[in-house]
Parts: C-alpha cells; structure tokens; sequence
C-alpha cells in the first residue's frame, strides 16, 4: 500500500472531497459541490510573526516548546505534528518554519494559548492535531461513543428478545443436565430424558 | 517480451468479460456448457494477467525506460531486488499486481470449490470475474504500466529510497493477499444471496478465505509496521495514517466475522449479520484502495493524483447499491429462529466483541473521513491526528482485550454462576496481583497499569484453558506432556490456534503499553569523541560516544555515517551506525531529497533508536536518541497472531480420531473425566 513519495501534490483534493462516500451521506456528499478550491500544494508555509510584547521575557522552556508542537499539526502531508516531522522528516521545510515562528513568539512574551490561537487565525484548525471540544468537532468526538452505546442497547434488546423466543424450549444446563423453563414433561419423564443424556456422555 | 505482456493484458480484459458473461448467462438458463466455460475462461484469465505481469517484470529487468512506469521507478544502478519490488512501487504497477492476485485467487476458487457448490458456483466466477475485469480495465484505461513515452530516456528517475528496503519486498504483496482474499468471501456471498443458501458448504468456504484474508492482513499489516518503525525514524509503528487505517478496517470487520461465523455454524442464527460483515469487509478493502489512490486524503505514503480515484469510486458505489439490493431482497430467506437461553453467554459475548471490533473500525474510518465532512459541514478543513484516534480507541481496544479473556471462558448458550466462578477466580486474581505489583514498583501510568492487568487476566485464562486440556488428555489417553499437548492443538486446531492468536494480540497490548512510558532525546549534538549520557525508562544510564563520521560510496548512493559507541551503566553495548543516504542515478545526478538510515539496537527490554537527523557543521552530528520500551514485542506478537492464524488455517483430514474433551465446553471435560476443572 505504500508506494510514491510524500510529497504528493492534490490538485484531484478539491473536487474529490465532496464526492467520498461516507456510506451513509455519500447521496449528500455527491450533490455537494465544494465550498473553495483550497490549493493544498500552495498554503503549506505562512509566516505567522506577530510583533513582541513590550519587555518580553521566554514564555516557555525547550521541554515545554516541544509539548507545544506536539499539538500542532504539521501542514505537509506526512499527518505527524510539528515536533515529530521536524525532528523526523529531513526533506519537510514547513515544520522547521513554523517551529522557528513558534520559539520566535515564546521569545516575543506569548503563552502556548496565544500561539495556538496565533497559529490557528492563520492556519485554521487544520494546524491542530485534534478538533477542538467545541462547536461541531464535538460530533467527531462523540459520534463513536454514541454509535457504540447505542449498538450496545441495541444488542442488548436483540439478546432479550432471543431469549424470550427461547422461553417455551428446554434449556440444556450447564451441568449436562436438560431441565425446561416451563415444565413441560412430568417429573418422571424429566429424569428418565437426563439419565439418558447422562448415559450418553459417558 | 514486453509487448506480448501488454497485448495480453487487453485478452485478459476479454477473457474476464467472457467469464462473467457466460458464467451468469449459465447459472440463469441452467447450462452447464456456458458454465465450464466461464470457469475455464476464468483460469485464462489468470494465465493471461500472469502473462502480462512477466512482460512488465522483463520490461524492469531489461531496463526498458521507454515504458514511463520503469522510468519513473527505476533506474539502471537500482538494485536487482528492488528492480523486482519496483513492480508494485507505483500506481500502474501496483495495479496490475493487485488484479494478478485477483486473477489468482479467482482461478484457485473456481478450481477448489467447482464441484461441493455446484449451483452457487457460477455466480461466484462471474463475481469474481466481474471484479477482475473492474480491475483490469481501470489497470488498462486508468493506470497502465504499459504506457510510453515519447522518447526514451537515458536512465531512470530511480526509487523512492525509504521504498529500498527488504519490507518492502514482502508487506506489500503481503497486505495485497490479504486486501484482495476479500473479494471470494464477497463473491460467495453475492453467489449465496442469489441463490438463497447461506448455509452448509457455503460457511466454510467463507470462513476458510476470510480466515485467509485475515492471515494475510496480520502479517502484511505487521509489516508495515515494522518497516514504518525502521525506514520513517520518527520512533513510533503506527500514526494512525489514513493509509494505515484503511489496512485496519477490512482487518476488523474481518475479525468480527470469524467470530460471529461462529454463532451461524453452531446456532444457525445471525445470517444477515455475517453477510453484512462479508460484504463490509470487501466494501471496506475497496475503500482504502480508494483512500489510498485518489489523493483524497493527506498521506504520507499515499500515491500520486491520478484518475484511477474516480474509478475505484464508481466501484464502491456500484458495489454498494448492488449489494443492498441483493440482501434487502432477500431478507426473508435469512430468517432464523434464534433462541438464546442466557444474557450470559458465548453467543452474547460474541457479539459485544463483534460491537466492539465494529465500533473500532467505525472510529477509525469516522476519524480518517471527518476531515473532509468537516469541510463540507462548517467549510473549514481540520486535522484528526494520532491524539484523536488514540483517545477514542485505546478505551475501546481494552475493552476488547478483556473481551479476548471473558468470551472463552463462557459457556455456549447458558453459563451458570458457579460455572463463572470457578473460571474467573483464577484470572482475575492473577489480574488484580500484577496490578498491585506495578503499583507496588511505582507505576503510576493509569492506562499502562488497566493495560497490564487485563492482559495478565486474559493470559491467565488461556494458560489455564491449555492447561485443563492437556491435563485432561494426559489423564484420558495416558499421554506424555508433550505429545498432549501437540495434540491437543492439532485435534482441535480452530479452538487452540484461536488462542494462540489470542496470546499474539496479548503480546501485542502489552507491547503497545510500553510505548507510554518512551522517552525521546532530541536534537543531541554530538562532535567526534564526545559523549552524550541519558536515562531510559527503566532508570539505566547510557552513554553514547560518537567515533566519528564517515562517507562513503555505495552502489546508488553516498553514504554519511555516524558510529557511536554506547554503554549501560558502564557496560559497553555495542556499537550503532545510524546513515544518512543522499541517492544518486547512473550518471551520478542526485535523486530524491536526502534520507536516513536509522541505528536500532534491540532488546527485550526496549529498543534504543538512533536518528541522525543531520550536520550542524562538518564535524557535528545532530542526532535524536529514543528509548522505545517492548517494541520488539510487536513483531512477536504479530508472529505469535500469525502463527496461531496458520494453526487455525492448516487444512484437517476428514477422518480423525476425535478428540471429544477438548470439542466440549470447559465445564463438560469435568463431567467427562469425572474430576473438577
């Protein structure tokens, strides 16, 4: 599955993103045309340098910096974080850039919030490795748990009422021995069907 | 040589076209003539998409660059084993090897199961036929290795150096056995669906190739996970890539369906259920193909743009309206009284595993695809990275990992609470001691310590289940320990190779868990004779000395080396040359952006990994050093899944002695052999 380089460009990105199917909504999805023709080749670098606060001082440590990019999501397309395809992908020139914006607003004062909020108002929210908890990304985190929760109630109602049908047959125990849920034999018969089975396993 | 393969990849185009034509015009008027036909057009086929595979294989060998395929993978100082692999280094190619397997696998179908499915059988090579010409012509019309060039160039553009590596030679054809083995239980099913029997032989050629499938996705997905973990340096086996999901999906799908096969062969029940996963599965293969090959989606090792995307769309919607169709007709031959006797039993276990292997496999696709909703939705595109898939499916994966322990151990149809009991005591002790003793020796790490506990807990259970088995041959046929206990697998290969493959995915959780506790020093500038000291997870202090770099010329490539000498406390371990490789063509023209050699010293305990990341200046090295506790685990855990899997698989004589104690549930060998379990 693994061919080709990673620095595959995406002029096909446009216009088939509004035609993947979901499964579900793929109906939907066809009919939608897409909103912008982002060209994923150009937008890769964008300077983000805002001007340093009066008597900045670092706001955080090199650990903390390399917390930091974890976070951030790099924008070629090797899917790592910055910290990661920095140290990792020779040939990305994008994370070292950003990584370079990032050291220069700590340097200028900024907290790791205003970064990320820095980053984000020029980047969008692609910049973060994982949606915010807010907004509609709420749904990319919940809609597993609510896909599974409800296929649990729903197995849970499917097991009942299997059982239910199984309420008028014998059960075989799981001492071997057969005993019905509604006596439906006498005593006697009952005994005689258990010797047998227990003859049988001999 | 080369123009025989391409002329005999347009016949094969014929010869699938008449399989499926033939076959289903002789399944539909019940003439056997047609019907032979299409199974032997449908060995012609195989015979001809070979023909053409051996024409491109020589266009490689004979460097033939006027075939823009060869010239764009290959070039004259490539090395011979990956101008063989350079077959399936690109789209075309990689193409045309995926309807060669397809090819394959119809050819060994049509011939293993031509005569117990007779009635079926028809409408199976026409399926299969179908999506071999599907393949064939997007190979011919959307990516044709075949394609030339208006000149002919003196060398070729060479291979993608982290591709020049011997994983690469296996896990690619590995994950294809496995992608394209989806198909037959998907063709059985549409040929089942039609003609109403999903029962019988039916179920155990399903099971038989899914298991294949299954087989052959472990190892090629255990694969790229190692070559992952040595050729891309960032020290970690799976970054939940879109590329790497897409692998996953039709793996769980497919794990759900050899479980809840299951319940159908013993009970009779969840026919549409199984159908549905048989179909999902390939459904899902297609996907990632599509995934994988359109561009769709950012990838780091995604192909380059190309039409084919449009292709394998228009498939996967065809296939899934055609489908739907097919089992919303035919809902009512599908229907089962089912019964259960007990809320707590092997069949409800089944299927919470089966939700849960679901749910996984929703997750990650939910995941992989919510970027592109994303941007249709609120017109803004995001990233859904490894934090997300990891915090939705590690929850969920250690539910599984439990359920591995719990299912087994339940009885069929009815468990009784002193049968719980007495199969839980043990286990769960077990369980609950390791955690105390990682609490105990400090471990702190809430995921790691759930991870420990309920893998110590499932590999109690299935030591004691090998234990009462062996225990009990040993007493009934007077056996030695080891000729029970190889026995006891080989008589009842699906029960004991299915816990093997349970203790692999063990091995694998408690592998994966070490990873919490990894710890990565960057950006170490080291000059020839300085030492750089850090602490691995377990406390130990290492040492690593540089002796210097050298350069060198090898085959395709100029070589930087660093040497480091490192130590433990003290103690020398050896030495690690970590590269960093800037590849060349035959008339010395750089190729490629530079790339890295990692060092890898591996031991039970952790891997110690060494990425030369680059040169400060000429004489310092800037490296990135990671302790990567358990990792080698992974492998032995895949090996274990694998091997287990092959147990599962190895074909059983019709006629055997049968071993009855181990056939029965748990709490029966106590009835038989009259002693408590």
């Amino acid at each position: 599955m693994i061919a080709g380089g990673p620095r595959t460009r995406r002029a096909f990105l446009a216009r088939a993103a509004a035609t993947v199917p979901l499964l579900v909504v793929a109906p939907a999805l066809l009919r939608a045309q897409p909103s912008s023709t982002v060209d994923m080749a150009g937008d890769f670098y964008i300077p983000v340098r805002p001007a340093p606060k009066p008597n900045a001082t670092p706001s955080l440590d090199g650990d903390a910096i390399n917390t930091l990019e974890r976070t951030l999501a790099c924008p070629c397309p090797c899917t790592l974080d910055i910290y990661t395809c920095r140290t990792t992908d020779v040939t990305c020139t994008n994370s070292p850039a950003i990584h370079r914006d990032v050291v220069r607003m700590v340097d200028g004062g900024y907290s790791g919030d205003e970064i990320v909020a820095e980053l984000t108002n020029v980047y969008g929210e692609r910049i973060l490795m994982a949606p915010r908890k807010s907004g509609f990304n709420l749904v990319a985190w919940f809609l597993p748990f609510v896909a599974i929760g409800t296929g649990g109630v729903a197995i849970a109602v499917l097991l009942r009422s299997w059982r239910n049908n199984a309420r008028a047959s014998a059960t075989l125990m799981t001492d071997g021995t057969v005993r019905p849920i509604r006596a439906q034999g006498s005593d006697e018969e009952m005994a005689r069907l258990n010797a047998a089975l227990r003859d049988d396993s001999r | 040589v080369t123009l025989v393969g391409e002329l005999s990849l347009w016949v094969a185009i014929l010869m699938a076209a008449w399989t499926t034509t033939v076959s289903w015009a002789g399944a539909y008027q019940r003439r056997p003539d047609l019907v032979f036909s299409g199974e032997r057009a449908m060995y012609a086929t195989f015979a001809f998409t070979l023909v053409a595979s051996l024409g491109l294989w020589y266009a490689l060998f004979t460097h033939d660059f006027s075939l823009r395929f060869v010239s764009s993978y290959t070039s004259r100082n490539l090395p011979s084993v990956y101008t063989f692999t350079a077959f399936w280094a690109g789209q075309a190619g990689s193409m045309l090897f995926w309807t060669l397997i397809l090819a394959m696998y119809g050819a060994i179908a049509v011939f293993v199961n031509r005569r117990n499915l007779r009635h079926m059988m028809p409408w199976v090579t026409g399926t299969l036929g179908l999506i071999t010409l599907f393949f064939l012509l997007t190979t011919a019309f959307g990516a044709n290795p075949f394609e030339r060039l208006d000149w002919v160039p003196v060398d070729g553009r060479g291979m993608n150096p982290q591709l020049q590596n011997p994983g690469m030679a296996i896990h690619p054809p590995m994950l294809y056995l496995g992608y394209v083995a989806t198909a037959v239980p998907f063709a059985f099913a549409i040929g089942a669906l039609v003609t109403r029997q999903l029962d019988g032989e039916w179920l155990g050629a399903v099971r038989r190739w899914s298991l294949l499938s299954w087989f052959f996705l472990t190892i090629g997905i255990a694969l790229g996970m190692w070559w992952a973990y040595v050729e891309l340096g960032w020290s970690g086996y799976w970054a939940w890539d879109p590329v790497e999901n897409s692998s996953a999906l039709p793996w769980f799908t497919g794990t759900a369906f050899l479980h809840s096969i299951m319940i159908q062969e013993k009970r009779g029940m969840l026919k549409k259920w199984n159908v549905t996963l048989v179909v999902l599965t390939f459904l899902l293969s297609i996907l990632g193909t599509f995934i994988t090959r359109s561009g769709v989606i950012e990838s780091v090792h995604a192909f380059a743009q190309s039409s084919v995307g449009s292709w394998f769309l228009g498939f996967l919607i065809a296939a899934t309206v055609l489908t739907v169709i097919l089992v919303s007709t035919r809902l009512k031959d599908m229907e089962a009284t089912a019964e259960l006797e007990s809320m707590v039993s092997r069949e409800a276990a089944f299927l919470y595993n089966n939700l849960v292997l679901v749910g996984i496999a929703f997750a990650t696709l939910w995941g992989t695809l919510f970027p592109i909703l994303s941007e249709w939705v609120q017109g803004e595109k995001i990233t859904v990275g490894i934090p997300f898939f990891n915090s939705v499916n590690t929850p969920l994966g250690l539910i599984l990992l439990a359920l591995t322990g719990i299912g087994p151990l339940i009885a069929w149809r009815r468990a009784s609470t002193a049968n719980l009991k007495r199969q839980f005591a043990t286990p769960v002790a077990v369980g609950v001691a390791s955690v105390a003793v990682l609490l105990a020796f400090g471990m702190r790490h809430f995921y790691a310590i759930v991870f420990y506990g309920i893998s110590a807990f499932v590999a109690t259970t299935i030591t004691l289940e090998f234990v009462k088995g062996i225990g009990a041959r040993m007493r009934m046929y007077s056996e030695g320990l080891f000729a029970a206990s190889t026995r006891l697998v080989i008589r009842n290969r699906r029960r004991y190779g299915g816990y093997i493959v349970h203790f692999g995915v063990v091995v694998m959780f408690a592998a994966f868990a070490g990873m919490f506790f990894k710890k990565d020093y960057a950006e170490v500038e080291l000059k020839q004779g300085e030492t750089y000291s850090a602490t691995d997870p377990f406390g130990d202090t290492w040492t690593f000395t540089s002796q210097g770099m050298s350069r060198y010329k090898t085959l395709n490539r100029e070589v930087t080396a660093i040497t480091l000498e490192t130590a433990r406390n003290g103690k020398p371990m050896g030495f690690m040359v970590a590269e960093k490789r800037q590849h060349f063509d035959a008339t010395g023209a750089t190729t490629f952006e530079p790339s890295t050699e990692v060092a890898i010293n591996e031991m039970a305990k952790q891997d110690v990994y060494v990425f030369f990341s680059g040169l400060l200046d000429a004489e310092t090295a800037v490296l990135h050093i990671h302790f990567n506790p358990l990792v080698v685990w992974v492998w032995m855990g895949g090996f274990i899944m694998a091997f287990g899997g092959m147990i599962v698989m190895w074909p059983q004589a019709q006629q055997r002695e049968r071993g009855y104690v181990a056939e029965l549930s748990p709490q029966h060998e106590g009835v038989l052999t009259g002693a408590g379990a």
